[in-house]
């Protein structure tokens, strides 16, 4: 079960977060799982994978956007980078940054679960 | 320095939306992302009608829907499919959404720029502000928006597009204060009796007219770095940069619009002009001082343009006293029926036939005041009905008073205008007049000037056929000053040809006044009239026209106006 709790003790700032919503605690929790489809950080991989910069920018983007709102702060700077390489054109090695992003992203999951 | 009307003022627009109607505004949220939308309806419920739109296509769906219920959209500027430009760009090309403002929502700092570029009206940063900012900014947003979009529907006449007076001033205002050291005409145009053209032709036509000569002068405005605007019905007001030929050059642009259906429409337009207009004077104290100058010749068939001095002014003051003491005067008995002898020439000796009754002004402070300066006035601001009244009654009480003092009946003529005769009852009117007065029809002549008959003339005609049917007489005034043509003459209900005294004056020494006089005579004698001829002042005038066949005189060689017992006295004398 997802708690404010839980979220801070792995680096989310609650409090802004919350902020943004009303300072709705349970309507800010409701929102949270949907920044964690497993789907879209899949094809985000798979996009960059494929070289296809565009579409994995606009993925990229999206989920900073959403991350950014919700301030689930450690997978948000981690999406952030990705966003800026991809934004800049880089199509060299991703793989530590995914690596560290799905690591991250497996922290949440386990709590999610 | 812009002054809003109070009916555009924004708080008192939301007072209305919010207290009285109990509305919420609508915000339309579009974003692909749904913990987006959902946050910012969070945040956005309290205050406003939230509609969300996960994507471009979506988005126009309800824009398009809504357009008039939309106060503002939030729209995510990257979306897949058609993305937030697209959408922005769609909404600003196309006139009936434009007026939506659009805040975007982005996380670029570069995005920021081109949207506002493309017509946005703000952004708002992702990660979201606080709420309460973010409610401030679209709060502000709307405010802005609404006031300029009633400014826009507000400032045009809609049959025009030209500017409203009231928006016109204060453009006016503005350009005053960034060009100060240079001189203004004010100008006012007007087209000349537009009602009867909206009645003949109808109201379609009408405005098709005022749609043309609207776009003419605006054109004309803009051309000289000036602006214009519709004022009334049938009125236009230009500010322009002084120029020499602003007459010739706003009659040359009216010109180049002939319209298919109204021929010559540019010789029903006239132009007041003030030109180098007196800025220490309030603005629309000039456009007051331009309508005066265009006022001054409206219904003159001769004059296109008068251009403002302050003698207008002093008319102007001159003739709100005399309008504003006329009551006073009446009841005070300062206004006089004064008498003009009639006589009979073709007799071997002349003798009195009627008179004319003429109307005087002894003034408390004024003086004796010429009806050549009142009755004008009095006919511009139709007071003269009032008077007019006044002059029937007391000519019918002194021909009934004569009457009964003396045995002897003086028939008296009496004016009566155009406007008179169009009054409906004018007939029962004129009949009490005489019932109350114990006088005859024969006794009470009425006089109706020539230009009465040219306009309605069928109605005008239709009513003297009735006072004829009562047993009255109908002089028909200022003869030769109108335009009536023989075949109208020989239709007309009149008993008796009044000649203008313009062609009495010199008759001795003019050749062709005389030829005038004689032709005259034999149209006359033709329709079996008979002819008067007034401002007969010399003996030698009296001579010619009884040589002529004139059937009466009245002028100064026989008598000046004069009061009642003088009259009498006349009378007596037979």
């Amino acid at each position: 079960m997802i708690t404010i709790e839980k979220l801070e003790q792995l680096g989310c700032n609650t409090a802004e977060g919350m902020e943004r919503c009303l300072n709705d605690e349970s309507f800010y929790l409701s929102l949270v799982p949907g920044a964690f489809e497993r789907k879209r950080y899949e094809e985000l991989e798979r996009m960059i994978g494929e070289s296809d910069l565009k579409a994995a920018f606009d993925e990229a983007h999206a989920l900073k956007g959403v991350l950014s709102n919700l301030s689930i702060t450690p997978l948000l700077d981690c999406v952030s980078e990705i966003t800026e390489r991809l934004r800049a054109g880089d199509n060299g090695d991703y793989s530590a940054i995914l690596s560290r992003m799905w690591e991250i992203y497996s922290r949440f999951e386990g709590m999610l679960q | 320095m812009f002054v809003t009307p109070n009916f555009v003022r924004i708080d008192i627009m939301n007072e209305f939306l919010k207290d009285v109607i109990k509305l919420k505004r609508r915000i339309l949220v579009v974003d692909d992302e749904e913990i987006n939308r959902r946050m910012l309806s969070k945040i956005l419920s309290s205050e406003y009608e939230v509609l969300t739109a996960e994507n471009g296509d979506r988005a126009i769906e309800i824009i398009t829907g809504e357009r008039e219920l939309l106060s503002l959209i939030l729209l995510d500027l990257y979306m897949p499919g058609k993305d937030g430009y697209e959408v922005l760009k769609l909404i600003r090309e196309t006139p009936r959404l434009k007026k939506i403002p659009v805040i975007v929502l982005t996380s670029d700092g570069s995005a920021e720029v081109q949207s506002l570029k493309l017509g946005a009206a703000d952004f708002i940063p992702k990660p979201y502000d606080l709420p309460d900012v973010i409610l401030a900014r679209i709060e502000k947003t709307i405010q802005l928006y609404e006031a300029i979009n009633i400014v826009k529907a507000t400032q045009f006449d809609p049959l025009t597009g030209l500017y409203n007076k009231e928006y016109f001033m204060e453009y006016a205002l503005v350009m005053d204060q960034f060009y100060r050291e240079r001189e203004m005409d004010a100008v006012a145009v007007n087209i000349n009796r537009f009602h009867i053209l909206n009645e003949i032709h109808g109201r379609i036509i009408g405005d098709r007219i005022l749609r043309m000569i609207g776009r003419a002068l605006k054109e004309y405005a803009e051309e000289h770095d000036g602006i214009a605007c519709r004022y009334d019905a049938d009125g236009y007001f230009l500010y322009l940069p002084h120029g020499e030929d602003v007459y010739s050059g706003l009659s040359e642009k009216i010109k180049s619009i002939e319209d298919g259906i109204i021929k010559n429409i540019h010789n029903r337009i006239r132009y007041g002009i003030y030109p180098r207009s007196d800025r220490k004077c309030d603005i629309h104290r000039r456009f007051d001082c331009a309508l005066l100058a265009c006022n001054s010749i409206k219904g003159d068939y001769k004059r296109e343009v008068s251009y403002y001095d302050s003698s207008m002014l002093e008319f102007e003051a001159y003739s709100e006293r005399l309008a504003a003491d006329m009551d006073q005067g009446l009841s005070e008995g300062r206004f006089k029926v004064y008498y003009q002898p009639k006589y009979f020439i073709q007799s071997e000796e002349p003798y009195l036939s009627s008179a004319e009754a003429l109307i005087r002004w002894d003034h408390p402070e004024l003086g004796m005041i010429s009806p050549g300066q009142f009755i004008p006035i009095f006919e511009g601001n139709g007071m003269i009905r009032k008077l007019d009244r006044f002059v029937w009654r007391e000519a019918a009480r002194q021909i009934g008073e004569w009457k009964r003092l003396h045995g002897k009946s003086l028939p008296v003529s009496v004016n009566v205008s155009r406007i008179d005769l169009m009054e409906t009852g004018f007939t029962d009117e004129i009949r009490s007049i005489m019932d109350e007065a114990g006088i005859t029809p024969e006794e009470f002549l009425l006089e109706v000037t020539e230009s009465a008959y040219t306009e309605d003339s069928d109605r005008i005609i239709e009513v003297v056929k009735n006072l004829r049917s009562l047993g009255m007489r109908i002089e028909m005034d200022d003869f030769g000053t109108g335009y009536s043509s023989l075949n109208m003459l020989s239709s007309l209900p009149i008993d008796v040809l009044k000649l203008d005294m313009g062609f009495i004056r010199n008759i001795e020494n003019n050749e062709k006044n005389l030829k005038m006089v004689e032709l005259v005579m034999n149209i006359a004698s033709y329709l079996n009239l008979k002819v008067v001829a007034e401002g007969v002042e010399t003996k030698e005038q009296y001579k010619l026209l009884k040589k002529t066949g004139v059937h009466l005189v009245q002028g100064y060689y026989f008598s000046r106006p004069v009061p009642a017992d003088e009259m009498e006295k006349i009378l007596l004398k037979g």
